[in-house]
C-alpha cells in the first residue's frame, strides 16, 4: 500500500541555506537601526520647527528695560509704569488683540533656567516683558510700530522674533538635509546589497533556475521564491535593528528633556511619528522584497 | 474522399548551426521537420552533438546561426514567457537526470504541474498515480538524492510525462534503468507516442532501435541525416 502522508511542500530555490541570508539579515538589522534613530531625528526637528512656528507665529514680544537707579524701589515703579504706557499704546494698534505683561513669577521662571540656581533674581535689575497676540489676518508695520511705542516708552523695543527664529530654522533645515542624505545612503547600500547578493544567489542556483526554465517556469516564478524570501529577510531584519533603535531613541530624547526651558525640549515624537518609526520593517521588508524580485527579472533576461 | 491533410510541423529547424565561444560549429545546416505524433530516435557517435540538438529543441539553447520554430513560433521572436508557454508542452529526459536533489521525488516529479499554477489537489492525484505506475510510490517522500541511478532515472521520466507533454525528448532514457524496467519505460513512451505526443529519443542502444522500428535521426560530420526502419536493416541496424 503506497504511503500517502505528505510533507509540507518544499520551495524548489533552496535559498535558506545560502549563506549570504544571515549577512543580509544583520546588514538590514543595522540599516534599520540606523535609519530608526535618523528618522526619529528628522521627525524630532519638524515636530521642534511645528512647535516654533506655532508659539511664535501670530505673536510679539515688548521688552521693557529696566530703569537704571540707585534706588531700586523707584527704578522698579518707573519700570512699571513704562509699562504701562506701552501697554495703552499697544491696545491702540489695529491687529493686536491681546495684550499680556508677564508677571513677576512667570519673569523669574524664564530667566531662572539661563542663569542657574545659585543666583539671587530679585538682586537683579528685571526686565518687562509684555506678550502680544496678534490677529490671524493682521497686516502690521512693525517698524512704524517699533518707531511709535519708543515715542509712547523710550524704555520699550519690540522683537517679533523673526531673525532668531530664521536663523534656528536656517540650522534645523541644515540637519535634516543631512539626516536625509543619511536616510538614501542607508537605503541605497541596502538595496545594493541586496542587488549583489540576489545576483550571487542566482549565479549559485543557476542549473535549478535552468531546470525551471525547462519545466516551463516563467522569470516571475522564480522572481517571486526571491521576493518571498528577502521580504522575510527584510521584515525580520528590520524588526530586529528596530529593536535595539528604540533604547538608543529614548536615551536620546531624555538627555533632550533635561535641557530645560530649551529648545530641543519641544522636540517630542508624536503619535504619528511612533507610527511612522514603527513601520519601518515594513519599509525594509518592502525594499527587500522590490529589489530582489527585480534583480531576478533583469538577470534572467539575459538567459534564453 | 476524404483530402489527405499534412499533419502538423512541431519542430522545424532550417540551416541550424551551433557553435560555442568561438569554438567550430559542432552541428552545421540542420534541416529538419518534426511531424506531430513521430517518433525518432536520435543516433551518433558521443560528442556528435546529439544533447547540443535536443537543447536546441527543448529551447534551452539558440542556435549560432538559422532559425527554428518550435509549434509553429519562431524562437527568435518569441518572448521569453512565450518561450515559457512552449516549454510547458516540452517534457524533457535527461541523460544526467538533472532533478532536484533537495526536494523529495514527488516535489521533483509535481515540479511542471506546479509551475503551470496547477491545483495542489490535481497535483498530487497526478504525481500519486505515476508514482504508483513507475513502482517508487514507496519513495515517494524520500529525497531523490537518496535513490539509486535507476530509481532516479524513473522520476525523472516521471517528471518529463506528468504533464501529458506534446514533444517528449529524451536522452539515453533507458540507460540507467534495469533490462526488466526499460521495456516497460519505452512501452509509456510509445503509448504516449500514440496519444499523439512527438517522440525523440536519443540513444547508443542498439538493443532499443532494433526492437522499435523508428526513424533514426543520425548525426555524422556535423550534419543530420534521416534514416527510414527499411533501410536500417538493410545498414544491419546501426550507423558506425
Amino acid at each position: 500500500m503506497p504511503r500517502r502522508v505528505y510533507t509540507p511542500r518544499k520551495q524548489e530555490l533552496p535559498l535558506k541555506g545560502d549563506n549570504t541570508s544571515i549577512f543580509l539579515q544583520v546588514m538590514i538589522s543595522i540599516a534599520v537601526f540606523i535609519f530608526a534613530i535618523t528618522l526619529s531625528g528628522v521627525l524630532s526637528i519638524n515636530s521642534m520647527l511645528y512647535n516654533w512656528n506655532r508659539s511664535i507665529l501670530g505673536s510679539l514680544t515688548v521688552q521693557i528695560m529696566p530703569v537704571n537707579s540707585a534706588n531700586k524701589e523707584k527704578a522698579a515703579a518707573e519700570t512699571l509704569a513704562y509699562q504701562e504706557k506701552a501697554v495703552e499704546f499697544l491696545k491702540t494698534v489695529d491687529g493686536i488683540v491681546k495684550v499680556t505683561p508677564l508677571q513677576d513669577e512667570q519673569l523669574k521662571k524664564l530667566i531662572q533656567p539661563w542663569l542657574g540656581d545659585g543666583v539671587n533674581i530679585d538682586n537683579l535689575p528685571m526686565p518687562r516683558i509684555i506678550d502680544i497676540k496678534l490677529a490671524p489676518d493682521a497686516d502690521i508695520d512693525f517698524a512704524q510700530v517699533a518707531q511709535n511705542l519708543a515715542q509712547a516708552s523710550p524704555q520699550a523695543s519690540l522683537d517679533n522674533h523673526k531673525l532668531w527664529l530664521n536663523k534656528l530654522i536656517q540650522f534645523a533645515d541644515g540637519l535634516k538635509l543631512i539626516a536625509m542624505t543619511i536616510l538614501i545612503l542607508v537605503t541605497g547600500i541596502t538595496s545594493g546589497a541586496i542587488f549583489y547578493t540576489t545576483q550571487m544567489s542566482l549565479g549559485l542556483h543557476k542549473n535549478i533556475i535552468e531546470i525551471l526554465h525547462i519545466m516551463g517556469a516563467k522569470d516571475t516564478y522564480v522572481a517571486q521564491q526571491y521576493a518571498k524570501r528577502m521580504a522575510f529577510l527584510g521584515g525580520s531584519g528590520g524588526i530586529i535593528g528596530l529593536f535595539f533603535s528604540f533604547p538608543v531613541i529614548f536615551f536620546i530624547g531624555s538627555l533632550a528633556r533635561q535641557i530645560e526651558g530649551g529648545i530641543i525640549s519641544e522636540a517630542n515624537l508624536s503619535f504619528g511619528d511612533w507610527l511612522v518609526v514603527c513601520s519601518l520593517p515594513l519599509f525594509s521588508l518592502t525594499i527587500s522584497m522590490t529589489t530582489a524580485y527585480y534583480t531576478v527579472k533583469k538577470t534572467l533576461q539575459k538567459m534564453l | 474522399m476524404e483530402k489527405y491533410r499534412e499533419p502538423e510541423t512541431i519542430i522545424e529547424m532550417q540551416n541550424v548551426g551551433i557553435r560555442y565561444d568561438q569554438g567550430p560549429e559542432i552541428l552545421s545546416d540542420i534541416k529538419l521537420s518534426l511531424k506531430k505524433g513521430s517518433f525518432h530516435f536520435l543516433t551518433g557517435k558521443s560528442g556528435a552533438g546529439k544533447t547540443s540538438l535536443l537543447s536546441m529543441m527543448y529551447l534551452q539553447q539558440r542556435p549560432s546561426r538559422g532559425s527554428i520554430s518550435v509549434f509553429g513560433k519562431n524562437i527568435n521572436f518569441t518572448h521569453r514567457d512565450g518561450l515559457a508557454m512552449l516549454r510547458r508542452r516540452i517534457g524533457v529526459v535527461f541523460q544526467d537526470f538533472r532533478l532536484l536533489d533537495h526536494l523529495s521525488a514527488f516535489d521533483n516529479v509535481a515540479l511542471p504541474l506546479r509551475v503551470c499554477g496547477m491545483d495542489e489537489r490535481e497535483v498530487r492525484k497526478r504525481v500519486t498515480e505515476l508514482l504508483n505506475w513507475v513502482e517508487l510510490s514507496r519513495h515517494m517522500q524520500d529525497t531523490t538524492a537518496t535513490l539509486s541511478g535507476g530509481e532516479k532515472q524513473r522520476i525523472a521520466i516521471a517528471r518529463a510525462v506528468i504533464n501529458r507533454p506534446e514533444l517528449l525528448l529524451a536522452d539515453e532514457p533507458t540507460g540507467n534503468v534495469d533490462n526488466d524496467i526499460a521495456p516497460k519505460l519505452m512501452k509509456l513512451f510509445v503509448e504516449l507516442n500514440k496519444l499523439g505526443t512527438t517522440v525523440v529519443i536519443a540513444t547508443h542502444s542498439d538493443k532499443l532501435i532494433n526492437d522499435f522500428a523508428y526513424p533514426q535521426l543520425h548525426l555524422q560530420n556535423r550534419s543530420l541525416h534521416i534514416h527510414y526502419p527499411s533501410e536500417i536493416s538493410r545498414l544491419g541496424g546501426r550507423h558506425a
